[in-house]
């Protein structure tokens, strides 16, 4: 049993990153039923930008650059995880804007939309950084390993970890106590009345979408150290958001959150036993799910099966 | 491809004018396409491509399913196609059916899984499957050769009994996949034609009431998906030859996405021919812009972002929407010119 414990906490790790990443795919798909496959590129987009800004070299001028390298890292690095966001929810806003036209269409659509932008984003990224791999630096707080019992575990996985359930909770709260919460659920319900009652949904749309490329971004940057920052892992982040989704239920959260642990679960057991293939476990579970549950474990109908 | 298809006469036909005009335009193609810088291997993978990208379209166009791991189906064929050479037998015949068979089979099996599903779920479903084959052809380094592939692949001769035809040059390569592809296009235009087309482009425009007209929806979705495997695959193990390898790249769901593009710039949703549009139109802006910069798939992008926003029913769909309105304005102009005559207007 205590051979498989460390499996066991790599896991849940894995599955809280898992929910965090899909976090955002899921408030896109849950409240605007639009289906963002550029996440993992604003996914990556958000670990390249922090990697810049924490970097020896930060794209401001001589001055600022100077008093912004000054700070010691551990500031750098907390201003980042805000700045970096709001400039890749820039880009979000772009798509917004582009993908106006494709509501009321077949979701598709909006599916093909965001799979160009993806694209796009994906070599943009390739044009200023190349393809080699990079590193994000972090503070030496969150930094090395600590000894649990005999075994040596990394302090970042713990940190990631609790960033990631943290952030599950903010978006709980914002989603399920706030007044913003509450007009954004029921425009995604009823767009007529909402839009009757005097709300501009357009904007509301747009927040959402910016909100959700925000949480991209900040998954990003939270599993860059892990999984390292190269040009593939924007791809590496969409499939296991787009398999929490379908496996949790398109519009649940707590769906969401639980497939998240599930999937991290598996994959870390799985690792156990045959680590080669501890990936397709993932797919396997998803199938088995699937076959039995037709729209995910808390799955409600929606204008997506159409 | 519904409408077309009602009002066309072609409908019935085995072979129709665009088709012939079409297979003998590309049989010239060796013949200048050196002179105008590229060479006669593109020719070669848009023909492959092509094929495949049609047979994607029987999912995606005429049954309106959307399926994002196709690539799996075309890898599989190039794997199936380059195991039977090296471990069955090196017979060239035998190894393209292996292909088409490895990839039919791959198709059953994931279409009797996500036959009841619909829409987005479909959607997700092709992609898991596609990850699950994707992750089998890299991880199954024994017999896949992992990330390196499957290398040795040959071009066999194509042997009919009295004569055989050695492929290792490219032109002679070119034209034996145009004879496939001309059978190839042939026969997935009779197929669309069909009866069973029919039925599978009612059910493309409402499930409910093709089941309510006594349909097997469930049946004809897994037939549906299974064929376009099976051809996805024999493109496949052509592309093997092609290559002279099978790589699990083209299983990823990037690549699974593009085929997606190329059928979707083209027009595949309006047009029989549009994936042959989109794929010609891919192929070479690959090669041509990238031969100017290195960030070609920035531009093809942008193209297809704008293509999804104005004009979703792809290039072929603007085609024929411009000869409407063209044909429309000579009408109209023509009618004006009558009315003048008649009731002498203006004067």
């Amino acid at each position: 049993m205590f051979d498989l414990l460390p499996h066991l906490l790599n896991g849940l790790t894995l599955g809280l990153l898992f929910a965090l990443i899909a976090l955002g795919f899921m408030l896109i798909v849950g409240l605007m039923e639009q289906i963002n496959l550029a996440h993992g590129s604003l996914f990556a987009l958000g670990a390249y930008v922090a990697m810049q800004l924490t970097g020896p070299r930060p794209p401001l001028p001589a001055e600022l650059a100077k008093a912004w390298l000054a700070l010691p890292l551990g500031w750098r690095y907390a201003a980042t995880l805000v700045i970096a966001p709001v400039i890749v929810s820039l880009v979000g806003m772009l798509i917004e804007l582009c993908m106006r036209r494709t509501y009321g269409k077949d979701p598709l659509y909006g599916l093909l939309l965001t799979f160009g932008a993806a694209m796009v984003i994906e070599e943009m990224i390739r044009l200023v950084w190349g393809t080699r791999d990079y590193v994000l630096q972090v503070p030496s707080a969150i930094n090395g390993g600590f000894l649990f019992g005999d075994l040596i575990w990394s302090t970042y996985r713990f940190y990631a970890a609790g960033i990631s359930a943290g952030v599950i909770g903010l978006v709980w709260l914002l989603i399920e106590k706030t007044s913003f919460g509450a007009t954004v659920k029921a425009g995604a319900h009823d767009s007529e009345i909402v839009r009757a009652l005097g709300i501009n949904l357009s904007r509301l749309r747009l927040l959402v979408f910016v909100f959700g490329t925000m949480l991209a971004a900040i998954a990003g940057i939270i599993v860059a150290p892990i999984w390292g920052i190269r040009p593939h892992m924007g791809v590496d982040a969409v499939i296991p958001a787009f398999l929490v989704i379908v496996l949790g239920g398109v519009g649940s959260f707590w769906g969401a959150v639980v497939a998240g642990l599930l999937a991290g679960l598996c994959v870390g057991l799985a690792g156990a036993y045959a680590s080669e293939w501890s990936l397709l476990s993932m797919y396997i579970l998803l199938v088995a799910v699937v076959t039995f549950r037709a729209r995910g474990l808390w799955g409600k109908k929606s204008v997506l099966e159409a | 491809m519904i409408v077309e298809s009602k009002s066309s006469p072609d409908a019935a036909r085995l072979v129709t004018p665009t088709m012939l005009v079409l297979w003998l335009v590309l049989a010239t193609v060796p013949l200048w396409i050196t002179r105008i810088g590229l060479y006669p291997y593109l020719g070669i993978e848009i023909l492959i491509w092509s094929l495949y990208a049609l047979a994607f379209n029987l999912v995606l166009g005429t049954a309106g399913l959307p399926s994002f791991g196709h690539g799996a189906y075309f890898g599989i064929g190039a794997y199936a196609f380059g195991l039977c050479q090296l471990e069955i037998v090196a017979n060239l015949w035998i190894c393209l059916m292996a292909a088409a068979a490895g990839a039919g089979l791959a198709g059953v099996l994931v279409a009797l899984f996500i036959s009841h599903r619909r829409g987005i779920y479909y959607a997700f479903m092709t992609i898991a499957f596609g990850q699950i084959f994707w992750t089998l052809a890299i991880k199954s380094h024994r017999i896949t050769g992992g990330e390196d592939g499957l290398l040795k692949i040959k071009r066999l001769p194509a042997d009919f009994g009295l004569v055989s035809f050695d492929l290792t040059d490219n032109v002679a390569f070119y034209y034996f996949v145009l004879a496939v592809f001309a059978v190839g296009t042939a026969a997935l235009w009779r197929l669309v034609n069909s009866p069973y087309g029919r039925v599978v482009a009612a059910i493309r425009q409402s499930e409910v009431r093709a089941s309510h007209l006594g349909y097997n929806v469930w049946l004809y979705k897994v037939a549906v998906f299974a064929l376009s495997a099976a051809v996805s695959g024999f493109a496949g193990g052509l592309f093997a030859m092609a290559q002279l390898a099978a790589f699990p790249d083209v299983m990823s769901l990037h690549q699974s996405g593009y085929v997606v593009m190329m059928t979707l710039v083209g027009g595949g949703l309006v047009s029989f021919w549009g994936p042959v549009i989109g794929v010609f139109l891919f192929l070479t802006a690959r090669d041509v812009i990238g031969a100017l910069t290195n960030a070609w798939m920035l531009y093809f992008g942008l193209l297809f972002i704008a293509i999804v926003l104005f004009r979703p029913e792809g290039i072929a769909g603007a085609i024929s929407a411009a000869v409407q309105q063209h044909s429309l304005g000579a009408l109209r102009q023509r009618g004006t010119s009558a009315m003048r005559l008649l009731f002498g207007s203006g004067r």
